[in-house]
């Protein structure tokens, strides 16, 4: 079911002035419960744009935002209860830590949203378990932590709150590969576990492929394509027009196709392939 | 005579206490003029710090031990002078992870020609290392633009054209395709494979990026501030139980091989990019 639908938003910069800029142009496409979806784009091509008209903090110069069917501006007073229910993690998120522990910094919103004690801790303690962070980090002061743990703490702050739709913007950006697994783990077990709608902008075609069900591409303030991963990433050529590319492993299986190797093109993932190949090589024997 | 030589190199930082915390734990390294090599390791591993070090441009020097040699002149000595320092940062350009810190003028050939005049150059060879900076880049055409409105591949590439102009023997990037999108990566890293292969920088590529760390001829892995391995991609993607315990992953396609060998299927050869990973499976499979 569509949780968030987005119905033909445009959002200009400096409207009215000289240097008036279209950074949406008439965008429309649906987010759905019980998903994680991805959004890819070159650089400019209006992404951070449209996670900050999810919730609120950006208000679409024409078109409208559906939050369950309802528009989030239709009364604009009440649209900062909308970011309880569409939480957003921005770009380098652990720039926000600012309690003297974790686990005041995790609590900072479930406490604002006026939960009891009890609540607001067991909230903490899974928000904490879901990306792997432990009893003993939730004492530390979040500068003591690594700079793959203070982003992981910042992530469990948004999740505390428990949000229906949780929003990350490049949540894995230069961290190293150990770290960024265990940030896309810690999304996955939060989509998993609350059946929230899960909204995950990035740059790497390959996470894409590893972690999102469905996947807009936007390319110079459009949407450019939408629809189930394999349907996108069987697209490479339009892809690598518009400035993306394919996962390195799809990149893999056309080249295998170019050698004269007759296998699926639909292959996006190290384990899809391992299966494939096993196959081929064990029917060739 | 390497180009770069660093001899049990160690390095703190103080803590809240005041007392030493080892970044990087004693390493040794020689670099050839001319090389291309690739530094990964995880976050804190003491990468950045050495590569900072190259530079001199840490705050505090009072926890370095073991020297480092640039060109044959000893830059950890006590008698290192500001001026030697300056020669230092024309020897030895970086370039950083986020455009939008590295730009400092309104429109792009201003931006490049920032460092060159400061070299205090006649303005027809500021001119000329302009255009040539450009030119190697790809940005010939931006050249009246305002930096702030170009992509981040652009601006990134704007940021290596001032660091060609002021023509260093050895370009160290630190994490500089981190923020960027495919594209922007692609044209970054060939930017670098340019000035390597065309121009025979030294060329220097810090990066959490596997793909790219398979391009160079050299790959260093670092691990708790010491130098863990170092060699060919093929010798370092081979130790792949070394690399997942210093928080390191495999490139996808030499990860896919590993598993399909483990299954007693023979694929020869180098491995590590989609075509070298493609063009073994198929000879594997008698193609």
């Amino acid at each position: 079911m569509s949780k968030i639908t987005v119905e033909n938003v445009s959002y200009v910069y400096s409207g009215g002035t000289p240097f008036e800029m279209a950074a949406l142009n008439d965008v429309s496409f649906e987010i759905k419960e019980n998903c994680i979806t991805g959004i890819i784009g070159h650089t400019g091509s209006g992404k951070s744009t449209l996670v900050q008209m999810f919730n609120g903090l950006l208000r679409p110069s024409s078109g409208r935002i559906l939050l369950d069917g309802r528009d989030i501006w239709e009364n604009p007073k009440e649209i900062s209860s909308i970011r309880y229910r569409v939480g957003l993690v921005m770009q380098y998120p652990e720039y926000q830590l600012f309690e003297e522990t974790v686990e005041a910094d995790i609590a900072f919103g479930p406490k604002n949203m006026g939960l009891s004690e009890d609540e607001i801790a067991e909230r903490v303690r899974e928000s904490a378990s879901f990306v792997g962070l432990s009893e003993s980090d939730l004492k530390k002061s979040p500068f003591d932590l690594s700079g793959g743990q203070k982003r992981r703490a910042a992530i469990a702050g948004i999740m505390a709150m428990r949000p229906e739709v949780l929003v990350l913007d490049e949540p894995s950006a230069g961290l190293d590969p150990a770290g960024k697994n265990t940030i896309f783990d810690g999304i996955k077990k939060y989509a998993e576990s609350t059946g929230s709608a899960v909204v995950i902008v990035s740059h790497s075609m390959d996470d894409m492929a590893k972690y999102c069900e469905d996947i807009i591409v936007m390319s110079h303030s459009r949407v450019a394509m939408k629809g189930k991963r394999n349907e996108i990433f069987c697209r490479g050529d339009e892809l690598e027009e518009i400035g993306l590319g394919v996962p390195q492993i799809t990149l893999l299986m056309r080249l295998l196709c170019e050698q004269g190797v007759n296998i699926s093109q639909d292959i996006y993932t190290v384990d899809d392939a391992e299966k494939a190949l096993s196959e081929l090589f064990g029917g060739a024997r | 005579m390497s180009f770069i030589k660093i001899r049990n190199l160690k390095y703190s930082y103080k803590d809240d206490e005041g007392s030493p915390l080892g970044i990087i734990r004693d390493i040794s390294l020689d670099i050839e003029k001319g090389e291309y090599i690739a530094i990964v390791g995880h976050n804190g591993s003491g990468k950045s710090t050495l590569a900072k070090l190259l530079t001199l441009v840490v705050d505090d020097y009072d926890y370095l031990e073991g020297s480092i040699e640039v060109d044959g002149v000893e830059i950890t000595s006590d008698d290192m002078t500001e001026d030697g320092i300056y020669d230092l940062r024309k020897k030895i350009g970086m370039v950083f992870q986020n455009p939008d810190n590295q730009l400092v003028a309104t429109i792009v050939e201003e931006d490049v020609a920032f460092g060159p005049e400061n070299l205090g150059l006649e303005r027809a060879e500021i001119r000329r290392r302009v255009d040539d900076a450009l030119a190697t880049v790809g940005m010939t055409e931006f050249i009246r633009h305002e930096p702030h409105r170009l992509s981040g591949g652009q601006k990134q590439r704007i940021a290596i054209a001032g660091i060609i102009a002021m023509k260093p023997e050895c370009i160290i990037f630190d994490e500089s395709t981190a923020m960027l999108d495919p594209i922007g990566r692609r044209d970054v890293v060939a930017t670098m494979e340019r000035l390597n292969k065309e121009d025979g920088k030294t060329v220097i590529n810090i990066t959490h990026y596997m793909d790219e760390a398979v391009r160079a001829d050299r790959v260093i892995v670092i691990d708790d501030g010491k130098i863990l391995l170092d060699g060919t991609p093929a010798e370092i993607f081979a130790e792949v139980d070394k690399l997942r315990g210093a928080g390191l992953d495999l490139p996808q396609c030499t990860d896919l091989t590993i598993r399909l060998k483990a299954k007693g299927i023979d694929i020869n050869g180098e491995i590590n990019t989609p075509e070298q990973c493609a063009k073994a499976i198929a000879a594997a499979l008698g193609k």
